[in-house]
């Protein structure tokens, strides 16, 4: 494993609070601001977790977490992929789940949790 | 809402020990709270009281109001406090409000401690006692957190309050704001209980009705708060509300002659009360207040159709799962996830107690069981207590000579529309 953790999240102010608390626990962040964009670095770079806003400026998460499951690059139907989202719409969870997400986690974004999330399935480096 | 860093912290600690020195001559002085700071649940991070602060910036956790309890030993009577005109402020130097006419005050707190010696019989028990918080303001336990939250708002200035809810925090919401003069809007799922939409209505407050649950209700109010400025008071996600019900602890130990019950069972949604419980048994222990520091075995209570906290508890995990497809008659239990997850499996774990689920239909027969037993109509969440102390019995779990306390939360007029045995 190279503890690379992408983070597809068009809000800077959530960006930078995952980024500070991954990389202070040795993890490296990958950054994507929308779904196409994420689902190009999930393709192209060596990616051990995925960390998937739902509500995308382009694509929305669903539909990004179903194209990486279907993806080309095997290792990507399935890698963990933690859905994070503001639960504003009815049934996100159960969407996120369906859409092929391993763990929903609702905003705010508790950082101890995070922690435990992502060390389920990346140990800590 | 920054950190404090720490010499800013030693500071103001104290200036704080000095003000509260001299607070403590007069009772008629301004400001009696023993209010030291505010800490992080999670990462321990200290904040200012002073400022209006909601949840933990740098870890997204709750915030827990800290006292002077060494100062607070030396200058508080417990006995005293037990003379005092009835009513939750009478503990007011460990609640956060510091200055006397911020308090928001409709009657709440002391509520009864009622023994329940026909259950006593049924079920071979000895000390069996239900603590009824459906006395409370607007009929419901929720009175106690949103007296001290909206208090402590306006005292900060807040002019504008919103809160998602699965029903009866929104009816105390609108209550509490509407006599402290705030403006207040709640979301809550379009099936709650007709009574908690009404009294809401009521009492002056916007009410958007949501498709879908309070994990719904919480985004859109939370996108509300963060666009147009109002604060949020949803549980847990301010740090005031769990310092109202911290207060049923120190009742509890107040009624039990300075000891504490062997079980508490308690209904758990968000879990304000069961942590806020839990915080005051400790402040207890520190004031010196407790004639034995035994702590009881905290039992979480919640419906098998949404029971994140159960699901967690039995698999030993620090945070619960969010619950998908939530159902259960009691509305006030339909909580995928709370935001204290966290907070709640700690002090289950750290009581060495436990977390059952139990069905509607267990609801449903123990409320008829309390109401025609014991003449206590309650909410279906208090019931949900009864029907897990018989699982307990079952299980062994409990011993038939404890002190055993059932919290009833509200009161069962509050849920007409919905199905009774």
């Amino acid at each position: 494993m190279n503890n690379n953790i992408l983070y597809i999240e068009d809000n800077p102010d959530n960006m930078r609070l995952v980024q500070r608390a991954l990389e202070s626990r040795g993890y490296r962040l990958l950054q994507a601001k929308n779904g196409l964009d994420g689902i190009h670095t999930a393709e192209t770079e060596q990616v051990d977790l995925i960390l998937l806003d739902i509500n995308l400026p382009d694509i929305d998460g669903y539909e990004v977490a179903r194209r990486l499951r279907s993806s080309h690059k095997r290792e990507l139907n399935s890698i963990p992929i933690i859905a994070v989202t503001a639960n504003a719409l009815k049934g996100d969870a159960e969407r996120a789940l369906e859409a092929g997400c391993d763990v929903y986690m609702s905003k705010p974004i508790n950082i101890r949790e995070l922690w435990a999330r992502v060390e389920a399935f990346v140990p800590t480096p | 809402m920054f950190p404090l860093h720490k010499n800013d912290r030693d500071k103001l600690k104290r200036q704080q020990h000095a003000c509260q020195s001299n607070a403590h001559v007069s009772a008629e002085s301004m400001s009696l709270s023993f209010l030291s700071y505010l800490e992080c649940s999670g990462c321990g991070e200290n904040y200012n009281y002073a400022e209006l602060n909601t949840f933990c910036p740098i870890c997204q956790s709750p915030l827990l109001s800290r006292y002077d309890l060494e100062s607070a030993r030396q200058h508080i009577d417990r006995d005293a406090v037990t003379r005092r005109k009835k009513g939750m402020w009478r503990w007011l130097e460990l609640l956060p409000v510091l200055n006397r006419e911020n308090q928001i005050f409709l009657g709440e707190g002391d509520t009864p401690l009622l023994s329940l010696p026909h259950l006593e019989k049924e079920l071979r028990l000895s000390n069996l006692y239900v603590k009824d918080e459906s006395s409370n303001p607007t009929g419901s336990f929720k009175a106690r957190g949103l007296a001290v939250a909206i208090s402590k708002a306006k005292e900060l200035g807040v002019d504008k309050v919103i809160i998602p809810t699965a029903g009866n925090a929104g009816g105390a919401l609108a209550a509490y704001a509407a006599r402290a003069g705030l403006r207040a809007h709640i979301y809550m799922p379009k099936d709650t209980p007709f009574a908690n939409i009404e009294e809401s209505r009521m009492a002056g407050a916007d009410v958007t009705l949501v498709d879908g649950l309070i994990s719904d209700a919480a985004g859109m109010a939370g996108e509300k708060a963060r666009t147009e400025g109002w604060f949020d008071v949803s549980t847990f996600k301010e740090p005031y509300r769990v310092e109202g019900k911290k207060i049923m602890g120190y009742e509890l130990a107040e009624a039990f002659d300075w000891q504490l019950p062997d079980v508490i069972i308690y209904p758990t949604g968000g879990g304000t009360g069961l942590v806020g419980m839990w915080k005051a048994f400790d402040e207890l222990e520190t004031l010196g207040w407790l004639e034995n520091t035994k702590k009881p075995r905290m039992v979480s209570v919640q419906a098998d159709g949404c029971a994140p906290v159960v699901k967690a508890f039995n698999e030993g995990a620090s945070f619960c799962d969010f619950w998908i497809n939530a159902h259960t008659i009691a509305s006030g239990l339909r909580v995928p996830k709370s935001f204290a997850d966290h907070l709640i499996l700690q002090d289950i774990y750290d009581s060495q107690g436990t977390a059952i689920a139990v069905s509607d239909e267990s609801i449903l027969e123990s409320q008829h069981q309390l109401a025609a037993m014991e003449g206590i109509f309650a909410a279906p969440e208090g019931a949900a207590t009864l029907a897990a102390l018989k699982e307990l019995i079952q299980q062994g779990w409990v011993h038939p000579e404890e002190n055993i306390v059932l919290f009833n939360t509200g009161s069962g007029l509050k849920y007409l529309d919905y199905p009774t045995q």
